[in-house]
Order: C-alpha cells, then sequence, then structure tokens
C-alpha cells in the first residue's frame, strides 16, 4: 500500500477556512476509498505564505511514495513557486494528491490539468460576479 | 448584395429557435447529436449493470426497462453507485457525454464551458418512493444560476417515468408567493403547482436540457417500466460560481486559447 502524507493547513485559503480535523477527516475518508496508507498530516503554518511545512514534506518525499493535500487551492498562489513543487514530485516520480476534488497527480499531464484549474481560479475574481456566495 | 448584408444576424434563425424554446419552457428535447456515442454508452451501462449482477441480456434497452424484475429495491443504491463509480472511471464517458448535446450547448450556454466532474445516474423502479426527488430547484440549494442541467435517458421516459418541470413563464408566481410556499413541505409545494408542470416526454437517444432554476422533480414511477436517467451540469467557465466550485465540482473542459492567453498574462516589471 502506497505511503502518503497528509497536508492541511491552519489558515484560510483562497477565503476559505476548513477545520483541522474536517480536513483531516477528508484526507482519511479519500485515502481509505484510494487504498492508500495514509501518514499524520503535517499543518502548514498560520502565517501569510508560509510553505515551510510543506518544503518539509518534500524534503521527506523520497521515503514515502506521496502527499494528499487537503485542497489543490493550498499550493502556492505564485505560478512560479507552484511550478517548482510540481517538478520536485515529477523528478522523483511520486504522487500528489487532493482530497477535496478528488484529483492525482503524478505526470506532467496531470500536473498541467491541475495549474489549469488554478489560473482558472485566480483568474475567476476579475470576472464580474464571479462569486454568488 | 446590401438586401444579403441587411439580413446579417449574429444569431441564426435555427439557434434563435432554440435559445427562444428554452427561454420559455425552461427546457429543450434535442435529438442525441451522435447516436453511436449513445449507444455505446447506453451499451457500457447495461454491461456493467449485467457484470455486478451476474445476468445476461439480449438487447440493453429491455434489459433496463425490465430490470425491476431483476432487482430487490434495497440492492438498488449499492448498484447505482457502482454503476456511478465505474462510468466515472472511464476516462472516455464525459467526453462522449458532451458530444451528445455539444452544439446545444454552445448555443444556450456558451462554448468555453466547466463540466461537472462526475456524471450522475438515476434509476427509478416502477412504485418505489426511495428515489424519489421532491419538487425543488438545485440553485435554492446552492448551485449557480449559471447551470444548466444535461439530463440523458437510457429508456424512453414518459408521465410518471419521467421528470417535471414547471415552465418559466410560470415561475413568477412562486417566486412571487414563495414565503407561503415554504410554509409547508415538499408535497404542498407540489400540489400548488401541479396544475402548472409539465411532464418531459423522451425518448431514448434524446437529450434534454433544462434551467435547473426552475422548480423541477419526479413522483412515483407507476408504469411498468423502469426509468434510467443520467444527469450532469454544465456552465460558462467565466461565470459565476454558487457552492459547487471549480476544482471540486465543476472542470473546464473547453477553455479557448486567449484564455490561456490571458490567464497567463502579466504586465512587464516597470521597477
Amino acid at each position: 500500500m502506497n505511503k502518503v502524507r497528509g497536508y492541511i493547513f491552519s489558515r484560510p485559503f483562497m477565503g476559505e477556512r476548513i477545520p483541522q480535523n474536517i480536513q483531516n477527516l477528508a484526507i482519511r475518508d479519500f485515502c481509505s476509498k484510494n487504498d492508500l496508507d495514509f501518514l499524520l498530516s503535517a499543518t502548514e503554518y498560520a502565517m501569510a505564505d508560509s510553505f515551510l511545512m510543506l518544503a518539509n514534506v518534500l524534503d521527506e518525499l523520497p521515503q514515502i511514495d506521496g502527499i494528499v493535500a487537503y485542497s489543490l487551492f493550498q499550493l502556492p498562489e505564485n505560478d512560479q513557486e507552484r511550478q517548482l513543487i510540481f517538478q520536485s514530485i515529477l523528478k522523483l516520480n511520486k504522487s500528489f494528491y487532493f482530497a477535496l476534488e478528488g484529483l492525482h497527480a503524478s505526470t506532467a499531464t496531470d500536473f498541467s490539468r491541475i495549474d489549469t484549474l488554478w489560473k482558472v481560479k485566480k483568474t475567476l475574481p476579475r470576472c464580474y460576479l464571479s462569486q454568488l456566495v | 448584395m446590401n438586401d444579403y448584408l441587411n439580413h446579417l444576424s449574429f444569431i441564426s434563425a435555427e439557434e434563435n429557435a432554440l435559445a427562444q424554446e428554452f427561454q420559455k419552457k425552461g427546457y429543450v428535447v434535442i435529438p442525441g447529436e451522435n447516436s453511436k456515442i449513445f449507444e455505446s454508452m447506453q451499451a457500457f451501462i447495461a454491461q456493467e449493470v449485467a457484470k455486478i449482477l451476474n445476468h445476461s441480456y439480449d438487447n440493453a434497452e429491455v434489459y433496463l426497462n425490465e430490470f425491476h424484475h431483476k432487482i430487490d429495491v434495497p440492492d438498488l443504491n449499492a448498484i447505482r453507485v457502482k454503476v456511478i463509480s465505474a462510468i466515472n472511471a472511464q476516462s472516455w464517458f464525459r467526453k462522449a457525454y458532451y458530444h451528445l448535446a455539444k452544439n446545444a450547448l454552445n448555443n444556450l450556454v456558451g462554448n468555453e464551458l466547466a463540466m461537472q466532474v462526475r456524471v450522475n445516474l438515476s434509476i427509478q423502479l416502477p412504485n418505489d418512493s426511495s428515489s424519489l426527488l421532491p419538487v425543488h430547484a438545485d440553485v435554492w440549494s446552492g448551485d449557480s444560476p449559471f447551470e444548466v442541467v444535461v439530463w440523458v435517458p437510457l429508456v424512453n421516459c414518459y408521465q410518471t417515468k419521467t421528470m417535471f418541470i414547471l415552465p418559466h413563464h410560470h415561475y413568477a408566481d412562486v417566486s412571487k408567493n414563495f414565503k407561503e410556499l415554504s410554509k409547508g413541505n415538499s408535497e404542498d409545494f407540489y400540489q400548488s403547482i401541479e396544475k402548472d408542470l409539465e411532464w418531459v416526454n423522451i425518448k431514448a437517444g434524446e437529450v434534454l436540457i433544462f434551467n435547473q432554476n426552475l422548480p423541477h422533480g419526479n413522483r412515483i414511477n407507476t408504469e411498468s417500466e423502469t426509468r434510467w436517467s443520467m444527469n450532469c451540469r454544465f456552465k460558462g467557465v467565466f461565470t459565476p460560481y454558487g457552492d459547487k466550485k471549480i476544482g471540486e465540482f465543476f472542470e473546464p473542459i473547453t477553455l479557448k486559447s486567449l484564455s490561456q492567453i490571458g490567464m497567463n498574462y502579466h504586465f512587464p516589471d516597470i521597477v
């Protein structure tokens, strides 16, 4: 069974705040449905723009099979920083899973799909009335 | 030449007719835009069901219509969930679904679309009250008013074997009296609008596109056949989202080049 490290946030992301226990519940459920061996989640620091914990998990990647974040929108907003993360996962031939969206990325095509979702999400606030609620 | 130029239009007469019908009735029924694709989807679902239950059959549509003779109601949801997983595990299935209504969606919604990540399946056995969908409008539960539902029956649907919808021209009364109507339960609500509802008569191979902002639902199927239908939502990628967000519920399927260029554009640094 593939060993995957959970990754959750202790601050809001993209305007959403999800309690940590709920993030972990979603990740556990995702792992159970996808036959993944869930390793206790790393909790990202609350300071704005911090990705120190994610960097630690990336350092741990050679010993595990991948990362399961609660949401793909917990990745850095900065396009280049996001690309660096994708590259480091691709280089090691590992996987990045996103529990809320039910997505799995392990190839360049998969990461391109993730990046498109990110770019649309970032563009929406510039569209008139992009969010109803 | 002047006469020709003066008769040019941004929207063709055919597109306009479909749009007018959609606005007026709140739905359109169109022939599926690719019958081979529909037949493949219908065959795939029948095969999956038969595989799960170890059945054999000669004709997919007959097998689905007569399914109630071969299953007990308590087992129905487990089968439904397994089949939904199977269809969504096929990389071709959502693309096939889109191709059943591509031109109509381009006309009614737009050509730069987001599609629901998972296609749903409903099964309504005759006289089964467990799969009822009481009258509702999706937008009242968090869907964006910019979404349409593409509803694809796998068998002919008629009378109580189909779904109902309140046509747009009757909706003004509901909206005006909503406070009063919402005091009762959904059955009271249904009774108050029953006389104005339209029951969508639709054949296997046809596609229903409906405005989910309008009240709709189904009743106990009192016909002698099982109803099988799929549903999936579409919206313009850059139109407002409700509680069903990009990534978790919708995914862009037809982003155009210039949108990709625009999304990647950064002003040059000046400092």
